[in-house]
Formats: C-alpha cells, sequence, structure tokens
C-alpha cells in the first residue's frame, strides 16, 4: 500500500493515524508532488486532516517525548524520499517502547531518521552563519538562500529575534517560499519570482568593506583552502558576497 | 585616512590573534532593539586559511608604545599605522551585523599612549554600542595588560568576554621577548576576572542578574617562538583551567614577522602540526577527562607527531585495553583511540535498549579505524593483530601527517 500525502507534516501524522484505523503497513509514504504510479501497487491517497494530525501530534508528545517529536519534525524538513514511511516506523516504535526510542539507534529506520534530523539541523545553523542580507533603497533588507533543506521555518525565528528592529525578507530560491518580517510579525509567501535588480540595492559600500575584511583577515602563510571548503561547500557560495569573484 | 585602508590594516594586525569563538553567552534580545547572543556560537564565514569568521577582529589601533619582540605592531617596526574613532568602528560593526556578516564585534587594541588610556577608548566604544546604538549581540574585548582593575571591571560589565593573552609560555619567555610587560601585569587582571565572575553568579540569588563577562574569559599561547616544551605549556593550560576556570586556551603557531636573535629564523614555517597537536590534547583535559600529566611527563615532553594524544596515550597504556564496549563506562569508552564524545555518549544510550555487536557499531557508523584494535564487541576481538606497541604503532600512525606537513612549506621563500 502507497499512502499518497499533500507534503505537508500534517499530512505524514495524517497517514500515521490513517494506518493505525486501517491496521495497514504502508511500504511508502509519498508526497503527491513526487508520487509516480507503480504497477501492482494499491495506493490510498490521504486527506490531511488537522484533527487527526494534532492527535498524533499530541501521542508523540505526550507517549513519546518533546525531543522525538522535534527530531521527527526536523527529519521530515529534509524532504528525503523514504523519510514518511521511516517516520511512520518511528511514531510505531516510539508509542510501543516509549521516549528511549530516540537512542535505539541499532535500527536502520530510528537511525535514518535521526540522521536526517542532524542533517537538516546542521544545515540550518550552518545558515545562521552564512545567510547574507542585502540592504535595498527601500530600508528592506533581502536574503536568497538556496538550502538543501526546507529550513526557512526554522531560520525565521532566529532572524526575528535578532533582527528585531529591522524589516527582511528570507527568500527561498528553491522552494520559491519566502518570508516576510516587518519588525512585528513573520509571514509567508510562495510568490514564484522574486527579482532584486542592482538598482535598489543600496549595498556596494558595506559589501565592499565586507570583501576587503574578508581577504585581510586570512593568514597567508597558512592558507588551507581544503579546510575552507570542508566547512563551506562551495554550492553555498554563490550566495556570498565574500565568494563571489 | 579612508575607513576601507583603516578597516585593512587594523584587520591584518588583529589576525594572530586566533581567538573568534562566539560561544558562550545568552544575552537576549531586547524587545524591538538589535541583537541577540547564540549559547552554542555561530560561525559567518571561513577565511581562505580554513579559520572561522564569527566576530569582527579589528585593533582599535595598532600605534604601539611596546616593543615586544614577536609582535607585528612593535614600536620599532616600519609599519602602516592606523587608529579607529569609535564612531567609525561602531558603524562597521552594526552595518556588518545588519547583514548577517558577523555574530559581534572582537575588539584588542596596541597600547596607545598608556594602557588606561587605551582601556578607556575600548569603554567608550562598547558604551556606544550597547547604550546608543542598543546592540545587543556578541563582544569579546582584550584586557590591556597594566590597565587599572577599575576599567577592567567596566569593561566586563559590558562585554560578553574578556580575555588576557599570557602568550609567552613561561616567565623566562616573558622577560626575553617582552621586558616592558610583567608576569604580574598578565596574572592580576585574570585572576581579578575570574573573582568578578564568580561574585557576579553569587549576586544573582538576591536580585536581578548583573552580567559580567556572562561567555567567561580566555588567553592565547604562542607555539614555537620560545623553546618551550609542549610539557611546559600543557601544564600551564591545566593551571589555567582549574585556577581560574578560563573557558578557553588558544595556541598559535609562531609565524615569524620579525627579525631578532632571540626569535626563529623569519623563514621558519609556523609549526602547525605541533599546534594541531596541542589543541587535541587540550580537548582531552577539557572534555575527555584526562590530566596533563598522563600526556606528557619529564621524559616525554613533547607529542608525537605520528600519532595523536589520545592514542600515543593509549600505546603506553595498553596494559588497560581492551575494553569491552557492552560494559565500560563511559569514562573509559571515552579514552578510546577513535571514539570521539558524540559516538561515545551514542554508545552507551544505545547499549540500554540491547547489547550492541560489532556489526551495530558500523551501523551506528562509529569509525573502527582505529577504535577496532582497542575494544571488544560482546566479548570478541576484531582487531585481528596482537595488542602490542610495536605492531600496532605503524597501523596507528597519522598517514595524513605528511600531507600537513606540506601545508607548512613556507611561502617565504622569495625572502
Amino acid at each position: 500500500m502507497i499512502y499518497v500525502t499533500d507534503g505537508s507534516f500534517e499530512g505524514i501524522l495524517t497517514a500515521v493515524f490513517e494506518a493505525y484505523v486501517n491496521k495497514e503497513e504502508p511500504e511508502s509514504i509519498v508526497s503527491k508532488e513526487f508520487f509516480q504510479m507503480q504497477l501492482g501497487s494499491e495506493v490510498r491517497e490521504i486527506k490531511t486532516d488537522s484533527e487527526r494530525s494534532h492527535r498524533v501530534n499530541n501521542a508523540i508528545k505526550n507517549k513519546v517525548s518533546q525531543d522525538a517529536l522535534e527530531i521527527i519534525y526536523r527529519a521530515w524538513l529534509s524532504e528525503h524520499n523514504d523519510v514518511g514511511v521511516a517516520i511512520y516506523k518511528y511514531i510505531k516504535l516510539g508509542l510501543q517502547i516509549g521516549s528511549r526510542v530516540v537512542s535505539f539507534l541499532q535500527n536502520p529506520d530510528i537511525l535514518m531518521v535521526n540522521d536526517l534530523s542532524q542533517k537538516v539541523f546542521q544545515e540550518y545553523h550552518l545558515f545562521l552563519g552564512i545567510l547574507r542580507f542585502k540592504k535595498l533603497k527601500n530600508g528592506i533588507y533581502y536574503s536568497k538562500i538556496e538550502p538543501d533543506n526546507n529550513i526557512i521555518m526554522l531560520l525565521t525565528v532566529h532572524f526575528a529575534e535578532r533582527m528585531a528592529d529591522q524589516p527582511w525578507i528570507i527568500h527561498d530560491a528553491r522552494r520559491n517560499i519566502s518570508a516576510l518580517y516587518n519588525t512585528e510579525e513573520v509571514v509567508y509567501t510562495m510568490q514564484k519570482e522574486i527579482r532584486i535588480s542592482e538598482d535598489i540595492c543600496e549595498d556596494s559600500v558595506f559589501e565592499t568593506l565586507w570583501k576587503n575584511y574578508f581577504q585581510s583577515i586570512a593568514i597567508e602563510s597558512r592558507k588551507n583552502l581544503r579546510l575552507q571548503r570542508s566547512f563551506m561547500p562551495r554550492r553555498y557560495w554563490k550566495n556570498l558576497p565574500e565568494k563571489q569573484l | 585616512m579612508e575607513i576601507l585602508d583603516k578597516l585593512k590594516i587594523l584587520a591584518d594586525s588583529a589576525k594572530y590573534d586566533v581567538s573568534c569563538s562566539s560561544s558562550g553567552s545568552n544575552r537576549k534580545n531586547k524587545k524591538g532593539q538589535l541583537g541577540n547572543a547564540a549559547i552554542s556560537g555561530i560561525c559567518h564565514s571561513w577565511a581562505d586559511d580554513g579559520r572561522c569568521i564569527s566576530l569582527l577582529k579589528v585593533l582599535f589601533s595598532n600605534c604601539c608604545i611596546y616593543d615586544c619582540k614577536y609582535c607585528v605592531n612593535r614600536a620599532s617596526n616600519d609599519h602602516k599605522r592606523a587608529t579607529f574613532t569609535p564612531d567609525e568602528l561602531c558603524e562597521l560593526a552594526i552595518e556588518f551585523y545588519r547583514r548577517n556578516y558577523i555574530e559581534g564585534l572582537f575588539l584588542s587594541s596596541a597600547v596607545v599612549k598608556s594602557p588606561d588610556y587605551t582601556m578607556e577608548l575600548i569603554i567608550s566604544t562598547l558604551k556606544k554600542l550597547r547604550y546608543d546604538f542598543h546592540f545587543n549581540g556578541y563582544i569579546h574585548i582584550k584586557s590591556i595588560p597594566g590597565a587599572d582593575l577599575k576599567l577592567i571591571h567596566q569593561a566586563g560589565l559590558l562585554a560578553d568576554r574578556m580575555s588576557t593573552n599570557i602568550e609567552l609560555p613561561s616567565v623566562q619567555g616573558l622577560k626575553l621577548l617582552a621586558p616592558q610587560k610583567s608576569h604580574q601585569s598578565i596574572i592580576k587582571p585574570m585572576a581579578f576576572v575570574n573573582e568578578q565572575i564568580q561574585d557576579s553568579n553569587e549576586l544573582t540569588i538576591y536580585r536581578k542578574k548583573q552580567l559580567f563577562v556572562p561567555a567567561g574569559q580566555t588567553t592565547q599561547l604562542i607555539v614555537g617562538a620560545t623553546p618551550d616544551s609542549d610539557l611546559t605549556i600543557l601544564n600551564l593550560s591545566q593551571e589555567l583551567y582549574n585556577r581560574f576556570r578560563l573557558k578557553r586556551v588558544y595556541y598559535s603557531a609562531y609565524v615569524p614577522v620579525n627579525v631578532d636573535t632571540n626569535l626563529p629564523a623569519i623563514t621558519t614555517s609556523p609549526p602547525l602540526l605541533r599546534e594541531h597537536r596541542i589543541y587535541q590534547a587540550d580537548w582531552l583535559l577539557r572534555f575527555y577527562g584526562f590530566n596533563s600529566h598522563e600526556l606528557l611527563d619529564e621524559k616525554h615532553p613533547s607529542f608525537d607527531i605520528g600519532v595523536d594524544p589520545k592514542c600515543d596515550w593509549a600505546l603506553r597504556n595498553l596494559d588497560k585495553f581492551p575494553v569491552e564496549i557492552n560494559k565500560a563506562p563511559l569514562e573509559m569508552l571515552l579514552r578510546v583511540p577513535g571514539i570521539g564524545y558524540k559516538m561515545a555518549q551514542r554508545i552507551v544510550m544505545a547499549r540500554r535498549i540491547a547489547p550492541l555487536s560489532y556489526e551495530d557499531l558500523k551501523k551506528m557508523r562509529v569509525v573502527l579505524k582505529r577504535a577496532r584494535y582497542f575494544i571488544t564487541c560482546k566479548g570478541v576481538y576484531y582487531g585481528g593483530v596482537d595488542i602490542d606497541t610495536e605492531v600496532l604503532y605503524p597501523i596507528l600512525a597519522d598517514k595524513t601527517s605528511s600531507k600537513v606537513m606540506q601545508g607548512q612549506v613556507s611561502i617565504f621563500d622569495a625572502s
């Protein structure tokens, strides 16, 4: 049986609920965006239901642990093909053995969810540092990001606390999701395309200063570009002013 | 002078200070203001030398009245000089911060006119940042050796971290290379700051918390400018951690910048591998429960270049191995070469559910390349060779060390 969801986190939790109700073992839980029909397998379409997902959510929180819920949520943000069914198995085992499930790393499903969760966390932590704002002429700070994982919701929490007194936009150009902050609250939009032309940017002065600082701070006799790349992989460079040629 | 030129000169002068950590402070954002600190620290970029850039690391000024022999900013050097104004520096820090280039400011300075005068310049900059710009981001400052303790106290109320660099690991070295600084002028502020931190922690019981360097204090030691051994350096670090509760001791491989008969020749390349080994040992002191005298002693005063300090220790204590992965206490797992802090914790957690086999360890992605010679799983040894120093040393010797050595090739070849 293949479960097809709308791709949301609530969708996955609803799928878990349905599996329990229908006494089924889904072999895979995928979002309809990535779903490909396969011969010979049954398909159940899952309608996201906020009450049902809420019940699963609370069951995890109360019967497993808050930690487990956070691990599952972050793993889901990885958008990995197989994460759906691994989450299902994680929850199922968690409801059987309780909070100990988070350390049951001998189990491949638990390990997978754990690893994905860690990867997402690592990228999120990296982006707390390497996300760059450009100041636009209208006073808004704009940032374009292209992360591997869908981390924008995690990032906005941090930046709303930190850059509390300045309006900003964080734009995930890979997923076409933007977060807008007006110094009061964050809202999300799915705008297809945001184009920031050079003439509305105010920013050459401080960008130049930053690029120069970046050059001056390196010790020439310790040059180690491999080490630099291992911390800051090349695929992230195109949104970093100091790394643009 | 243009701000761009000042920035270049004063960042260039600050780069030999290795500390760039922004961790340990939980300064909060005050509603509607700019900035906060992240307890784990955040790196914002990595320079071409692979070191992380977290803070805007600059000197307030590089016009120094002292003439410390090892230092690039010594008075007798013919060198471009510059001094920021507090306003320039604040603008740079704030504008960089708003663009998320940095986590905060690391402000140090050469000694301008006098230690007190310099400290006052630093304090006035900090006051502007905190009170005029309402900046709650991370600030690390250097306490200037010889400055009045009252000034150090004022600065401590504004900064997140304070450091006093010892630089030279022995009193003899200090006399030889920095005759104008006294040993006392370095130790006194360190002891003072430690007391103040303890005090501010106690005060919190009675009244609203008054932050005093919430991220603690650190120092830096130069490796390879003086003939001091690894043993001297590591013993000093251990004492600093115990006596002054330092958060970190940083080590900086000496990069020759000056010619002097008491210094290594200008063509010497920085001892990067030695620095690396000392850092590994420092980690063992702070997180792995080792003591400096276990790692080194009079008979064995420096680290083996071929193997890391933990391996080196294990090879000298083979009677303690192999350890059973399902029974050994955490402290002992931490001493197994190849098993890091996180892995040891993972193992302890996982074995509570079911005993672990060698295959389980592989699945959990424990790196067994080195560990397998030191452990048993459910009583079975998977090393495949005798547990013997002669046999194990060549297997464990660091093959990458040849790569590290390559990086040490001097760039001063031209001179």
